[in-house]
């Protein structure tokens, strides 16, 4: 009896796993299929594609060194855990996850991270910050398996936020010894990462297959068995296809939105991916100087001038909210943001009478003529229509306005060089959710910028020297609280120069078949739900809260 | 008809190479795909780090004179966007679309053909008002908005059919129908004027007076003789199918060459924006090239023109 002990023990046991994986197995199912509008390289290299839309199919099969917080939204833990700056702030250790694998049974290691890393500074590389990252980082240095060194040429606060997805899709790690075995060109074709999700199909102008992985992942192990992202150009066809269960969700701008409700059809709102601004170009410059738009108080002017809730309510249909003053948020790093809140609450209120009172005291009581380029970035074109409806309220304080419309790709050459055809200019903008405000307000503000809103090399007055003295300083601050004065600091320059002024503050909609899919949220700021795929249940099984 | 061959594939290589360069240069007045491709708040570095990556710092004509000597070797350059040879990309998405273009053109026959020549037979009647209404419609109804409300129609409201994406048979009848509406005025009104020419001529008359029924004069003899300018007008109408393409494509979600040129202007990718253009062009060319032949086969008088 002794002797056959252990083999009942191990019959038990076997069937005991025999039970226990048809029961996984069975624990997901499905397709859940995703239609958006772009795919936009659609490569699976993630060298190949710069723009953050690669984060609607990357994000499903690869993991980012950093990650997010899914409940405030910004950074948060990733293929590392957790990271700190030496007290120089010249070298960054990133601690990493144990017990992480690659698709094809590679354990995920430092040697995989410095790999990934190097290979998107690399000269092939089209990321969008390859050329930002040579410059910064010194060297990668493995200490172990689990132990990653970045040094850097100077400190870099933001480094570890723009290697995570709520940034940039720099970080996304990559499988050496695969990519050493089999080549470039095979990776492509094959890709291999770490995700929840793995690489079955990529058919170019038409989708991207992913089946779940069956094991735990510490991002969540997907409910559904097979992911598909189609790719459909058309928002009406998007919708059809949710309406009639073709997809699961469809991605959708907000004018949209009313549709797919009448048709019930669930709209998700993400939070805070987006402010629509408009912003003065060359307000600075001595040919500008008589200008009306080169006074203070005549841009704030034009800032009161705006109903931002008939906004709201109507180009956006109720699904935007008040900004927060330019490029910052609710999730955003090192910001007092609920002082910033009830300042933006009455900075950006209506007030058209005392409008019409400040243009007065600056000499035009009968207003003055202003040229105002409206345009839309791709994926926003909803801010045509924001362009004109502001248009439409400055000639109500009597300022006649020259609006000219300019498709994005005619618009962006003419805010680099010397700016021509835009100095003397009012035009609409956008910035997009990021978690911290010092890299963009850098493109926007210092002098040697493509944007250069306060001052340039030439022309850099007050307002401009204090705001570049304010970012040296908060590069090279390693203290936090010190770092939170040093950013409201800047936050507070910009919004009293009023040369860029948020409109609202926009969000991501999708349009869902609650037949097909069960509830869940968004992580705030992410317009795409590349990282959520995994956590998005079925119908019949519990929402899922963050 | 050998010099008539010659002298029309001369024509047609000048006239590739006059495309290749308006779209060489034309494509890049529009911006640049280096906008497209970064985030706003990307540096100048990055920039100008991504520009030299794709090729673009030279000047505008050290790109035009790599363009023509690859060209020349049958390079057309790589897609910037889908990193691969774009003539490769180009032959990927073709045969998508060639799988639709004959049943557009079916459809446009079998019922603009009949309805040609319905309309004809009762030239001022209600019949040929209603068929011109047919052909009006036909025209000037936008495929995009024609596209969008059958969608809504038959795969929102009735659910018979998908809503798009290739598929089984059932994937191609809206986008089929959506292509082939066009097509069916173009042949109701091309029949139409076809067959009152013919139908005025010496040996209809004859036909008439020998004493055949009218269903052999019309169906057999007006008809067969009207058709010739209407197959002659194939070449035509296969050149718009494919340019045409581009909507249908779009709202359907099928991935064809007319949504691969759509995206190629949407994402600023030169190299495949020309490459599409210049491949469709010769594919036109030679479908004209065709005809052209056939044409001057039958009729000598085109040839010794």
């Amino acid at each position: 009896m002794a002797r056959l002990m252990p083999r009942v023990a191990t019959l038990v046991l076997l069937l005991g796993f025999a039970w226990a994986a048809p029961a996984n197995a069975q624990d997901q199912k499905g397709t859940l299929v995703f239609a958006v509008e772009t795919l936009g390289a659609q490569t699976l290299d993630p060298i190949l594609e710069g723009r953050p839309g690669n984060a609607v199919y990357q994000a499903a099969m690869y993991d980012s060194l950093v990650g997010f917080n899914l409940e405030k939204g910004g950074v948060g833990p990733g293929v590392a855990e957790r990271w700190e700056l030496a007290p120089d702030g010249l070298t960054w250790t990133f601690h990493i996850r144990p017990g992480q694998t690659f698709h094809n049974g590679d354990k995920l290691t430092g040697h995989d991270v410095k790999f990934s890393l190097e290979r998107q500074m690399g000269p092939g590389s089209l990321a969008a910050a390859a050329a930002s990252m040579r410059r910064t980082i010194k060297s990668i240095e493995v200490v172990d398996d689990l132990t990653v060194k970045v040094h850097t040429t100077s400190p870099q606060i933001g480094l570890p936020a723009g290697l995570s997805r709520a940034v940039a899709p720099e970080g996304a790690i990559m499988p050496k010894a695969y990519i050493e075995k089999v080549g470039e060109e095979e990776f492509r074709k094959k890709p291999v990462g770490s995700g929840p999700w793995k690489f079955v199909r990529n058919v170019p102008g038409d989708r991207i297959e992913f089946t779940a992985v069956t094991t735990p992942h510490w991002r969540g192990r997907p409910n559904f068995k097979d992911l598909t992202i189609l790719l459909v150009p058309e928002e009406s066809t998007r919708v059809a296809m949710v309406r009639t269960g073709e997809a699961s969700i469809a991605s959708i701008g907000p004018e949209t939105m009313l549709g797919a409700t009448r048709a019930g059809l669930e709209v998700l709102s993400v939070p805070g991916t987006m402010q629509a601004i408009f912003q003065f170009w060359g307000t600075y410059k001595p040919e500008v100087k008589d200008s009306p738009i080169a006074k203070v108080r005549v841009r704030q002017a034009l800032s009161l001038a705006i109903d931002r809730k008939q906004v709201i309510e109507h180009v956006m249909n109720g699904k935007a909210q008040m900004p927060y003053p330019f490029s910052t948020f609710a999730y955003t790093d090192y910001l007092s943001a609920d002082r910033w809140k009830k300042w933006a609450d009455e900075a950006y209120r209506y007030d058209p009478a005392l409008a019409r009172k400040i243009l007065a005291e600056e000499g035009y009581p009968n207003g003055f003529e202003l040229k105002f380029a409206n345009t839309a970035l791709p994926g926003t074109q909803f801010m045509v229509d924001i362009g004109t409806a502001i248009a439409d309220m400055w000639t109500k304080v009597g300022v006649k306005v020259t609006i000219k419309h300019y498709e994005w790709g005619s618009f962006a050459p003419m805010e680099r060089g010397d700016q021509a055809g835009l100095v003397g200019w009012a035009s609409m903008y956008r910035t997009a959710g990021r978690p911290d405000a010092p890299w963009r307000y850098d493109g926007a503000f210092s002098p040697e910028s493509t944007q250069r809103l306060l001052g340039d090399k030439e022309n850099c007055q007050e307002t401009c020297q204090e705001f570049v003295k304010t970012y040296r300083a908060l590069l090279a601050e390693l203290d936090r609280e010190k770092r939170t004065a040093l950013t409201d600091r800047m936050v507070e320059l910009v919004t009293n120069a009023w040369t860029v002024i948020p409109i609202i503050e926009g969000m991501g909609y999708y349009a869902i078949n609650t037949k097909k899919v069960g509830q869940f949220q968004a992580i705030a700021g992410r317009h795409e739900l590349g990282d959520v795929f995994e956590r998005i249940p079925r119908p019949e099984q519990k929402p899922w809260k963050k | 008809m050998k010099r008539f061959i010659a002298r029309r594939l001369m024509q047609g290589a000048v006239l590739i190479c006059m495309v290749a360069t308006i779209v060489f240069f034309l494509g890049r007045l529009t911006g640049n795909p280096v906008d497209l491709m970064l985030p706003e708040d990307a540096t100048a570095e990055d920039r100008a780090a991504l520009t030299k990556t794709l090729g673009l710092d030279g000047s505008l004509g050290d790109q035009f004179v790599i363009f023509v000597g690859n060209a020349l070797h049958g390079d057309l350059g790589r897609s910037i966007r889908m990193k691969q040879p774009a003539v490769e990309a180009f032959f990927d998405r073709l045969p998508n679309t060639l799988v639709l273009i004959p049943w557009a053109l079916l459809l446009g026959m079998i019922l603009g053909i009949p309805l040609g020549v319905v309309a004809a037979l009762n030239r001022g009647g209600l019949l040929d008002r209603a068929a011109g209404t047919v052909a009006v419609l036909g025209v000037a109804v936008p495929s995009f908005w024609l596209g969008v409300l059958l969608i809504f129609v038959f795969s929102v409201e009735l659910g018979w059919l998908p809503s798009g994406r290739m598929g089984g048979p059932e994937h191609f009848i809206l986008p089929v129908v959506t292509l082939g509406t066009f097509l069916v005025a173009g042949f109701m009104r091309i029949t139409r004027s076809a067959m009152l020419e013919v139908m005025e001529s010496e040996f209809v008359k004859l036909a008439r007076i020998k004493g055949l029924s009218e269903g052999v004069v019309i169906w057999k003899h007006c008809l067969r003789n009207a058709l010739i300018p209407v197959l002659t007008l194939w070449g035509v109408f296969v050149g718009n199918l494919i340019t045409g393409a581009i909507v249908t494509e779009t709202v359907f979600a099928w991935p064809g060459i007319g949504r691969l040129t759509y995206e190629a202007v949407i994402y600023r990718d030169f190299p495949l924006l020309q490459a599409v253009i210049i491949l469709k062009s010769i594919l036109i060319l030679s479908i004209n090239l065709v005809v052209d032949i056939l044409y001057a086969y039958v009729d000598p008088r085109i040839r010794l023109a």
